[in-house]
């Protein structure tokens, strides 16, 4: 047992870090004008925000839900469907959009969060299936499985004179960047406050928080309705950004399992934790798909590249997202169910207590 | 009224193997209260082997339920051992995250190793039908049903009279009580995902001759298990057993009169409202 | 004297087994009662129906005048009753002050008000040494001091203390003692579940002897110890 810093104020050092972090990411597309490179930052963006968003209900909370493609797919299609058919700029088109994701979440929450544990994961996954189906069917609305391809967005024009053409990538990273910035500033408000501290009473205990005075669906609903903006808000902007949605993209299970996954292999119920996952996750993700990895294999000599071995990682690991996925879900859970750096701080709070008891540091 | 009789007849034709998943589902739960994400997958492996002991062997595809409830029984039994029985203190969300992974590992796996080609086994018998009255039906499937029922049969002969069996259940009823009474309730854990993947599939086997093989089929079915197990009641077989059938009546009939892209959606729709209203199923006593 | 509580004709059944049978008593603001009974007897289902944890099957409960069977465990905590459990139950992941500080924000919405109140209960039961420890590693005997800071904080009218004292030493089970009386100075209305027959007799101004779900006895401590159903009952076991 050994005393742990409170994790509620920001000191100093990792503010100012902060700050200093964020200045560098701003200026950062002076120097850098490979569109690979803000493609990748663009990525790792969204990665952030929709792992931060989950973090609200899933990390500090402890509701898992595994369905948070609905949210996602609802601001992805909100705007699209918007910009497409009426015209809407999507400025406009992300408020009704946001609305409706918040309004979506406060009636699946409230009828799933009676549910405990294990039950409420099962029916986050129905709803977003709902949702998936309904996107799939509903042709006149969504043009079904075959998606939505994006005809150009307009110009965005602020008192005469235009912003940015939205041609280049540089428009998108700023708009992940600033919401990447507010959705962790959200998170370190969210944690201290009655709101973040009524979560983590009801992650812990249920029963006991409800005892102490906790109404738990309540609760439980303003965490989910945060969470579900922030992914809509994410979706709105891939789906701006790629151009192209389509119900097995902004609905599926893999979106959900992503985002799940984004915090728990950062450190659910941390405040950098997603970002230090979806870090991982996009590298891993880019690694893949560029065949860096078998490179790499190839390259220090496990494993020869004409081999039939060689071969098939070549033609098929950028192909295995999911499959390495779904690999680091079950090796999160099973070794480092904290997180990377949740288990950093496990193992800072063992060399504290070493160090307490007399032992060699 | 046709319409009516022949959906509803080829639901609960299907709904019969929808009941065998169901109760492999629901044993598993029952006795390690882990609630088994990877379970349609585990259908989708007895699919393949079906196919490939079909067309590499010959084998009759209701004929390799021989072979593939052993090979399945023992990769349940495997997974126990090796990976699911060091979760079983877990969270409950942790728990479900980890078969989760589980299904992605099994479903990608067969991508890549197979592709997503669709697959079929077409026997001499697999549109064969014939006709009741107006009714038209579907000669495979009956058969699969008999099939299932005399599986069923077996599993609840096995259940109730053999020892084993009832080990089994005591240890569902209650996990401690049980190895106090000197059951072995890690052996129980091992048995149960083993018999629980065995049932799988052989309903993936017994499907495969009227459904397309590939990789990502498993999925609805896990979700479709799920609303059988909580409509029948979490941990009860008889549950599951009534649980597919009405299940398989139900998406028969909104196939019919709503339309067959949106039946699934109608069971998930029910799903939730089962969980809202009666989230302890017909027969089940949990709390949930 | 007001009452604080009434219990009237509660009933709570499971199937077929009746936990609680016909329980009637009244407590009146400021009192300790002590409830006993063997194990099994229906005590933590009556804490469990008095402060909404599940709904009695039949009876009313009435506290401050107002009908509180049926509500939920935070309606029924916002109006001023609380509970602790005889299995502990910390916040395991939050610091000693963070459990505390969930208490106190029932009645406020500012964390730094309810810091202040958390930092004062803390100093009442003494863990003001423990504020930034992980709750989860706490010994036993501090869980159990940790528990009775957190509902001290809610402000409650009425405690409800379930075997508080089960798994301490004799210090530690003293001083539990000493600050439920204590609580009792600062005019807090209790009922306390207890095995420890010398501590019951130590605090309660009037007990209830609950056994296989209806209520045996009430009267004084002195009653009670000299009535012959009760000894039969209970007393016979060798709690001291």
């Amino acid at each position: 047992m050994s005393p742990s810093p409170s994790p509620r104020r920001l000191a100093a050092l990792p503010l100012l870090l902060g700050i200093g972090a964020v200045a560098l990411l701003a200026v950062l597309p002076k120097f850098v004008e490979s569109p690979y490179a803000l493609h990748l930052m663009i990525l790792f963006f969204l990665a952030v925000i929709m792992g931060e968003a989950w973090n609200l209900i899933g990390g500090y909370g402890g509701q898992y839900s595994v369905g948070h493609a609905a949210y996602f797919g609802i601001g992805a299609y909100t705007v699209v469907i918007l910009l497409q058919t009426k015209g809407v700029a999507p400025w406009w088109g992300l408020l009704p959009a946001l609305a409706l994701a918040v309004v979506v979440a406060a009636i699946v929450g409230s009828i799933t969060f009676r549910l405990r544990g294990p039950y409420f994961v099962l029916a986050s996954i129905a709803v977003a299936e709902i949702f998936r189906l309904a996107a799939l069917n509903w042709k006149t609305l969504t043009n079904g499985a075959e998606g939505i391809l994006l005809s150009d967005v307009p110009p965005l024009v602020v008192g005469g004179t235009v912003v940015t053409n939205f041609v280049s990538k540089v428009p998108y990273y700023y708009m992940g960047l600033a919401l990447s910035v507010i959705v962790i500033l959200v998170t370190i408000w969210f944690q201290a406050s009655k709101v973040g501290y009524y979560l983590q009473a009801i992650r812990e205990d249920q029963d006991a928080a409800n005892s102490l005075g906790i109404p738990l669906t309540l609760y439980k609903n303003v965490a989910l309705m945060i969470s579900a903006f922030f992914t809509a808000w994410a979706g709105a902007l891939y789906a701006l950004y790629v151009g192209f949605i389509d119900p097995a993209t902004a609905g599926g299970l893999d979106i959900s399992v992503q985002i799940v996954l984004t915090a728990i292999i950062g450190g659910i119920g941390t405040i950098l934790g997603p970002v230090v996952g979806a870090a991982l996750l996009v590298a891993l993700s880019e690694a893949l798909r560029s065949n860096m990895l078998t490179d790499l294999l190839v390259g220090i000599g496990l494993v020869d590249g004409s081999s039939a071995v060689g071969r098939f990682l070549r033609d098929n690991l950028s192909h295995a997202h999911m499959l390495i996925y779904g690999i680091l879900v079950a090796l999160v859970i099973l070794f480092m169910p904290d997180g990377v750096l949740g288990a950093i701080k496990n193992w800072t709070r063992k060399r504290q207590a070493k160090v307490a008891a007399g032992g060699p540091a | 009224m046709t319409i009516f009789l022949q959906s509803l007849l080829s639901g609960v034709l299907i709904g019969g193997v929808y009941a065998l998943i169901g109760v492999g589902l629901t044993i598993i739960f029952g006795v390690m209260r882990i609630i088994n994400f990877a379970h349609g997958e585990l259908v989708m492996l007895g699919m393949y082997a079906a196919y490939f002991l079909f067309t590499l062997g010959h084998v009759d595809p209701f004929v390799s339920i021989v072979f593939v409830f052993p090979l399945l029984f023992l990769f349940g039994a495997v997974l126990q051992k090796t990976v699911i029985n060091r979760v079983l203190n877990a969270l409950p969300q942790n728990q479900i995250l980890l078969t989760i992974g589980i299904g992605l590992i099994l479903s990608n796996t067969m991508m890549l190793l197979f592709t997503s080609d669709y697959r079929i086994i077409s026997t001499s018998y697999s549109s064969a039908s014939f006709q009741v009255g107006q009714i038209s039906v579907s000669a495979p499937l009956l058969v699969s049903f008999v099939i299932t029922a005399a599986v069923t049969a077996v599993l609840y002969w096995f259940l109730l009279k053999t020892d084993t069996g009832q080990a089994i259940r005591a240890t569902a009823q209650d996990r401690d009580a049980a190895q106090l009474m000197g059951v072995n309730v890690r052996r129980m854990s091992v048995l149960a995902t083993g018999l629980g993947a065995g049932l799988a599939a052989v309903a993936g086997a017994l499907i495969s001759p009227t459904y397309y093989i590939f990789p990502q089929v498993g999925q609805p079915f896990t979700l479709k298990a799920f609303v059988i197990v909580v409509l029948g009641g979490m941990g009860s077989v008889m549950g599951a057993t009534v649980g597919g059938v009405l299940i398989g009546a139900t998406e028969s009939l909104a196939g019919a009169y709503i339309s067959s892209g949106l039946k699934d959606l109608v069971v998930y729709v029910l799903f939730l409202l089962i969980l809202l209203f009666k989230p302890a199923g017909l027969f089940g006593k949990s709390r949930v | 004297m007001i009452p604080i509580l009434e219990i009237r004709n509660v009933s709570k059944f499971f199937g077929g087994l009746s936990a609680n049978s016909d329980v009637s008593f009244q407590m009146e603001e400021g009192m300790i009662m002590g409830l006993i009974g063997p194990n099994g007897a229906g005590k933590t289902t009556l804490f469990n129906c008095i402060t909404g944890y599940y709904p009695p099957s039949r009876g009313e409960i009435l506290f401050k005048y107002e009908r509180v069977n049926g509500m939920t465990p935070d309606q029924v905590c916002k109006r001023g009753m609380v509970r602790t459990w005889q299995k502990v139950r910390p916040l395991a992941k939050l610091t000693v002050l963070d459990n505390v500080v969930v208490g106190a924000l029932v009645r406020t919405n500012s964390v730094h008000e309810a810091r202040e109140i958390a930092r004062e209960q803390l100093h009442v039961v003494k863990l003001t040494h423990r504020s930034d420890f992980l709750a989860g590693g706490l010994p036993i005997g501090e869980r159990k001091k940790l528990e009775v800071a957190r509902v001290l904080a809610t402000k409650p009218a009425l405690l409800l203390l379930d075997e508080v004292m089960g798994g301490l030493n004799p210090a530690e089970s003293d001083e539990i003692i000493q600050l439920i009386l204590d609580i009792k100075k600062s005019g807090l209305t209790q009922m306390v579940i207890e095995h420890d027959m010398k501590a019951i007799m130590r605090i309660s101004d009037r007990i209830v002897v609950l056994n296989s779900g209806e209520k045996l006895a009430e009267g004084s401590p002195q009653e009670i110890v000299s009535n012959p159903e009760v000894i039969t009952a209970y007393l016979g076991e060798d709690h001291v």
